[in-house]
């Protein structure tokens, strides 16, 4: 049985998602993969448990009860403060899963996390899009030389392995990538249309279900979507930068827009497109007519359409729910801790 | 597999939940069933009024909201830790922001997210409770496991899927040793919409856990000993039923008795015949079964209603229905002198209906009462 440590960063939705999901699994991995997952260490932004010999099923259980930001009052293994290098120093994970979340101004605290863990000999799999849009070549130099992997599906599509299948398209030449990338300005839009609510009353609807953020502007500036497809850019070895991409606001949609595209014919989408070969990127409201298949892409779901110089893919899937992401994240856990020389 | 031999469902009703001192009393009970070797799942409910109080925050009430959170935070405090006591409030929070973000016409999945919150806090107050009186016990999340269809106010169940995500759970949960607490009354569709499963629906919860899982034995815990013969209000003698089936259960619900929820029998007709325990935590004085041995046929539960403004009285039991009970029944309503409108029964079902003028219902039902339940013995 091969034992592998992992310490999560980051302990909001996804992480502690990611924790149930393991302490609830791990059982059934070990039996099926020969793995033996230890998490030995977990923080988040105001403290961390570390425990070397690894937390056991009722305490990782336990942990995610804790209040936000609140796991220094979790008690044993406890304390205050945030130290990734005592984590290391204490628990020497061999993975380390970046949970922080998402800042494009400056890729932090995510950045500085996975950097230090690669130094310090650890794989990494994060679900945070900043590091990787403000910091991608740096960091998978830094991986590479070290021979360490850097997994990063849950960052686009996140409850699906839409990534990894991109990836594997070795010898295809891809041409375009375009689609629905965002469940909550998608979630927006589809309330928009079928219950007939204003911007303003969807927004507010989507906050309430917790689809929306209380800040909901990387949503429906389309920075998320954006970030995105600089992931993908760089997955397909055709890099573009974020300050490239041309952004179109959702929020300037009124519902009169919507019914004036629904008498045509058409309903409204908010399409992120990459194309590869003229190098160009937008996140734009596009009219889209009813028979498309994007215009079937409703509430959460993502939906992707792949075009290659062999074929044409299309993806369809939920986006970003806590625990279809904690799920992808869990799976590159697997893969590294199978794959890895750890 | 693990061994889930001793596994119950246990549901602790809004009823008994009042103040920190009753989530404590409700915990020291639980902790009876683990001193004797059992591992309940605790099914609990709203706080006392909490369900009502937050249909009124779904319209917009700011004090209604305000209530709830004087309630919560209130035993919260009482319960001691800070952990807890920040939990709760962090969900206070985001009820919060829900509420006001509620801004004219009527929603039902909103409506369902508002109230959800009654059962969501109680299960952490309870989940501190049990471990204040030293049970490790854990939150299980009813909006991950307990799939229903998207009929917002009144969902039922989709038992397979419930099913695959309850035994995906298990064994996981049986090897930590602790208490596992979930929600009552609430689920979420497929795609995670929260939903409510309509009145007495912790009950519904709480048997599906246990059809699902197989186990042999759900109790029901209320403020009362256990299912009466009648309403105690009227007729004071009324007493404790001990044997019931399933069908005399149902046919008691349909004529409107408490404390029974019909839909609660559907999962335990289709998987698997758990044994229902009815009464308080002092005495669990009815058992419900799918079925009953022959001389536990008979009479059970007499109760008045009235259908299209014609009062009737029912009177529940398999054999009811056949021709010498009739006749007694026949022979004591001819001896009094009622004047009867109309009386009903098939062989099918476990009941007899008489209808009677109106006024006359109440003087019918104790005589009935007495006759039947009284001098029998």
């Amino acid at each position: 049985m091969k034992s592998i440590n992992v310490a999560v960063v980051g302990f909001g939705n996804v992480g502690r998602a990611f924790v149930k999901t393991l302490a609830l699994k791990r059982k059934t991995l070990s039996e099926k993969y020969g793995i033996n997952i230890n998490v030995v260490a977990i923080a988040d932004s105001k403290g961390m448990v570390i425990k070397p010999s690894g937390l056991d099923d009722y305490e990782m259980l336990k942990l995610c009860e804790v209040p936000k930001s609140g796991i220094h009052m979790f008690g044993s293994y406890a304390k205050q403060g945030v130290d990734i290098a005592e984590i290391y120093d204490k628990a020497a994970p061999n993975i380390h899963v970046e949970l922080t979340p998402a800042n494009y101004a400056t890729g932090e605290p995510g950045y500085t996390n996975i950097v230090f863990a690669l130094k310090r000999g650890a794989h990494v799999v994060t679900a945070n899009k900043a590091p990787l849009v403000l910091y991608y070549r740096e960091i998978v130099e830094e991986a590479r030389i070290r021979r360490l992997m850097i997994k990063f599906r849950a960052t686009v599509m996140g409850g699906t392995p839409f990534l990894e299948m991109l990836s594997s398209m070795k010898s295809h030449d891809i041409e375009k990538v375009e689609g629905i990338l965002n469940a909550t300005t998608n979630y927006i839009l589809t309330e928009m249309h079928e219950n007939l609510l204003d911007f303003e009353q969807a927004l507010r609807k989507a906050q309430a279900l917790g689809i929306a953020e209380a800040d909901p502007s990387l949503d429906i500036e389309g920075f998320d979507a954006a970030a995105k497809l600089v992931i993908i850019s760089y997955v397909i070895g055709k890099p573009i930068n974020i300050s490239s991409i041309y952004r179109e606001s959702v929020a300037q949609i009124s519902l009169k827009d919507v019914l004036d595209a629904v008498k045509q014919g058409h309903v409204i989408k908010y399409v992120a497109a990459l194309d590869a070969q003229k190098m160009v990127a937008s996140v734009k409201i596009e009219k889209v007519p009813r028979d498309n298949v994007f215009a079937q892409i409703n509430g959460t779901l993502n939906g992707v359409r792949i075009k290659s110089d062999a074929t044409e893919l299309f993806f369809i899937g939920r986006g970003g729910g806590r625990i279809e992401t904690a799920h992808t994240v869990l799976d590159d856990v697997i893969e590294v801790a199978l794959r890895g020389s750890a | 597999m693990s061994d889930r031999s001793n596994l119950c469902v246990i549901k602790v009703g809004g009823s008994l939940l009042k103040d920190s001192g009753s989530y404590i009393e409700a915990a020291k009970n639980v902790k009876r069933f683990v001193e004797n070797n059992q591992l309940p799942i605790i099914v609990v409910s709203a706080a006392k009024g909490i369900t009502d109080t937050l249909l009124e925050v779904a319209k917009g009430s700011v004090e209604s909201f305000n209530k709830v959170f004087d309630v919560y935070t209130e035993i919260a405090r009482e319960l001691g830790s800070q952990r807890v006591f920040k939990r709760v409030l962090d969900e206070l929070e985001i009820l919060k922001r829900i509420a006001y973000s509620v801004s004219g016409g009527y929603d039902p999945s909103l409506q369902d997210l508002i109230v959800s919150f009654g059962e969501r806090i109680s299960k952490i107050l309870m989940v501190e409770a049990l471990e204040v009186v030293g049970v490790r016990a854990l939150e299980l999340n009813a909006r991950e496991l307990i799939v229903t269809n998207d009929v917002h106010g009144d969902a039922t169940i989709d038992y397979i899927a419930t099913a695959n995500h309850l035994e995906k759970i298990v064994n996981s949960i049986v090897s930590t040793a602790a208490v596992p607490v979930i929600e009552g009354f609430i689920g979420a569709t497929e795609d995670g919409r929260t939903t409510t499963l309509g009145r007495g629906g912790s009950d519904y919860t709480a048997t599906s856990i246990a059809a699902l899982l197989k186990l042999n034995d759900v109790y029901l815990v209320t403020e009362v000993d256990g299912i009466l013969t009648a309403d105690p209000s009227i007729i004071s003698t009324a007493r404790i039923v001990k044997v019931m089936s399933y069908a005399e259960a149902m046919e008691a619900a349909m004529h409107g008795a408490k404390r029974i929820n019909p839909k609660a029998f559907e999962p335990l007709e289709k998987f698997y015949s758990s044994t229902v325990y009815i009464g308080s935590w002092r005495l669990f004085g009815t058992k419900i079964l799918q079925v009953i041995p022959g001389e536990c046929k008979g009479p059970k539960v007499i109760m008045h209603k009235t259908s299209h403004e014609m009062p009737y009285i029912a009177i529940i039991g398999e054999g009811v229905a056949n021709v010498s009970f009739i006749k007694k029944v026949v022979d004591i309503i001819y001896e009094s002198g009622v004047e009867v409108m109309g009386l009903q029964t098939y062989y099918y079902r476990p009941s007899i209906i008489i209808h009677v003028k109106r006024g006359s219902e109440i003087s019918t039902l104790k005589l009935l009462h007495r006759k039947i339940f009284e001098e029998v013995e």
